[in-house]
């Protein structure tokens, strides 16, 4: 089933107004990952789930999500500088890991994979408890060679776990591109291996990523596991903000760049007279200046008072008695 | 009361919180109608097998952690056993970050997670190494270490109610030993509090899971000569139960540590540190450790028993802080 016009036009806006929130943290720190030119993968594999179902996504574009679900840009803009105004008091980095209030199951550390791992024990808690949730579980191309990975996707296949898995190939794995990571033709023909399907979609494309997660979404919902699907894209910007990034050509970058996933669904928009031009400068308007007045508010946020340093909170209390949540 | 060993007494604690709490359950491998690795897991998949709560799993330590994490931020209580100790450097990854949670997200989730491991040095001859020192060096984790069939079914019972990860560490050597009386009636033992299981006033001696054992031998023989020795079963190693050690060495003025892992780096480094810190004046001479060498654990069995300090070298590191 075809998104309707009012899901396109959603599509488009998270889109931008994600590319919008990234560019701007890159100007608010220089050791951030954006996820410019790969929005489709990643605002395509979160749109349009239930408040319930659990997102893990790994680090690039992981602060889209959040937005995604409500946060607002001014907690998520402290989790970026560490103030207390963010969801942890500035305990923890808030460009690579997603408050857990809002069902974001993200990075504890900055060894990749561990939230392919913990996406996929959602899914088994949601199994367990016999609900119909699932788990959205995102991963790079050069996650997908680590152990964790393997384990992950091969457990949730034999446990029949009600998950979808998006390998965001964005073809570099800081400077290794994709055919010195990996020997095989495309992520998605391991699937084969795991004996799940295995799907490939043009990751610029947001309507055939979002299809594609739908579709697995349904499949997992109804007890018939997880899918592998692999939206193939391209990191236009360095590994982080600040990186060279001399090991590719220019031509590359340039021939991707043609290939934006905010400009082929905005062209396909306006041809079909879904969108227009002032619509979308309206909404830039719009959102340049709340990114202002949202980082601005962040910046003067306070820092984290003493007391958040929390020498004594490094265990949750005690409870007697069983789950509380 | 009834008598059990400690692998009963493991396995019953598990299935009375099984019992008693739908959100526990257990996921290994090998943990269905096999009983477990060593019966570990002895009759839960006979009682439990149809809930769904017995998750076998592929060979996957990683994985089987990280998810167990995942599952127990969505409410779940899981008891994960990978096997062995000696497995410990394949889950590190998935460990490290549930230990962080609580404290990373302000207390907006807690992980409520045991994992299980077999190891030590006993009759098995494989899978001994203990690595526990590694682990009480990360915030964030509790590391049980029982002795005894009593309190190893009280404490897994009070770390699958804990509301953070913990790692509760299997004895091979006490596994199917003796058996010991176990009341009929629901108990759990607190984490963080040691056990005095032979009260003296001459010499402390810090003893860790299969040391215990040990360390009670040496100080029988030691009272024969009138020598009064103390000895802490310290039951859990992280939090360590700072309280009961200072109490005892400020009434003996000496110390003697001993542990299975190595002395280098190991847990007992920690408390002898701790006690110069805060007790130093108390102390009559310098602290000892008695602990194995800083080596490989070596496999041929003449080679492996001198490798373990027992009773012979616990007693004499009894008799050099009495100098």
């Amino acid at each position: 089933m075809k998104p309707t016009n009012e899901q396109l036009l959603d599509l488009h806006r998270w889109m931008v107004q994600g590319r919008m929130f990234e560019l701007s943290i890159c100007k608010l720190k220089g050791s951030y990952h954006p996820a410019v030119g790969e929005e489709a993968a990643v605002v395509g594999a979160f749109y349009d789930l239930r408040d319930e179902d659990v997102a893990a996504p790994h680090f690039r574009g992981s602060i889209i999500i959040p937005y995604l679900r409500g946060a607002p840009l001014r907690r998520l803009y402290a989790g970026i500088i560490g103030k207390d105004t963010n969801y942890n008091h500035g305990r923890w980095r808030g460009d690579i890991c997603g408050p857990v209030e809002l069902n974001v199951m993200g990075m504890y550390s900055g060894l990749l994979g561990s939230n392919m791992s913990l996406g996929i024990g959602a899914a088994l808690a949601a199994k367990i408890k016999k609900k119909d949730t699932v788990a959205i579980v995102t991963f790079g191309d050069g996650t997908s060679n680590t152990g964790v990975c393997h384990e992950s996707i091969n457990m949730a296949a034999v446990l029949k776990l009600p998950v979808v898995f998006v390998c965001q190939n964005n073809q570099y794995a800081v400077s290794t591109p994709f055919s010195r990571g990996l020997a095989c033709r495309s992520v998605a023909d391991r699937a084969v291996g795991y004996g799940i399907p295995g799907v490939e979609v043009d990751g610029n494309d947001i309507v055939a990523v979002h299809l594609a997660v739908r579709e697995a979404v349904t499949r997992a919902r109804a007890g018939e596991g997880p899918t592998l699907i692999e939206a193939l894209t391209y990191r236009v910007l360095g590994h982080w903000v600040a990186d060279p990034a001399n090991y590719r050509s220019n031509e590359e970058v340039e021939e991707w760049k043609k290939k934006d996933p905010i400009e082929h669904l905005e062209k396909d928009l306006i041809a079909k007279g879904i969108l227009t031009q002032e619509k979308i400068e309206e909404m830039t308007i719009h959102m340049e200046k709340l990114i202002e007045t949202e980082m601005k508010t962040a910046e003067e946020d306070p820092w984290p008072g003493d007391e958040h340093l929390g020498i004594n909170d490094v265990f949750a209390p005690a409870t007697i008695g069983g789950s509380d949540r | 009361m009834k008598r059990l060993t400690y692998q009963e007494a493991c396995v019953e604690g598990i299935a009375e919180e099984m019992r008693r709490d739908e959100s526990v359950f257990v996921l290994g491998n090998d943990i269905g109608a096999f009983g477990g690795a060593l019966m570990s897991h002895k009759g839960l998949w006979q009682e439990f097998g149809d809930t769904g709560r017995i998750v076998e799993t592929p060979i996957s330590e990683c994985a089987m952690v990280g998810a167990c994490t995942g599952a127990a931020m969505q409410g779940m209580r899981p008891v994960v056993q990978i096997m062995f100790g000696e497995f410990l450097p394949a889950v590190t990854q998935p460990l490290v970050e549930a230990a962080v949670m609580w404290y990373y997200s302000a207390g907006k989730t807690r992980v409520p997670l045991v994992l299980r491991m077999l190891y030590g040095i006993g009759p098995h001859r494989g899978h001994e190494i203990d690595l526990h020192s590694w682990l009480t060096h990360i915030p964030g984790l509790k590391v049980v270490m029982p002795a005894t069939p009593y309190d190893a079914k009280g404490l897994m019972k009070a770390a699958i109610r804990d509301n953070n990860p913990v790692a509760f560490f299997e004895h091979m050597n006490l596994y199917h030993g003796s058996r010991q009386e176990i009341p009929e009636a629901d108990y759990t033992i607190p984490l963080g509090i040691a056990d005095i299981k032979c009260a003296g006033k001459d010499v402390t001696v810090v003893a860790i899971a299969m040391m215990v054992p040990y360390a009670l031998e040496a100080a029988e023989e030691l009272s024969r000569e009138g020598i009064e020795v103390e000895v802490i079963d310290l039951r859990t190693v992280a939090p360590l139960d700072v309280e009961t050690i200072l109490t005892s060495v400020r009434k003996t003025g000496r110390l003697v540590i001993t542990h299975e892992t190595w002395k280098t780096g190991g847990s007992g480094a920690e408390i002898a540190a701790t006690v110069t810190e805060r007790a130093f004046a108390d102390l009559k001479a310098p602290i000892i450790r008695v602990a194995p060498p800083h080596i490989p654990i070596p496999y041929s069995e003449p080679l492996n028993k001198l490798y373990l300090p027992k009773k012979v070298e616990i007693i004499q590191g009894i008799r050099e802080v009495l100098k």
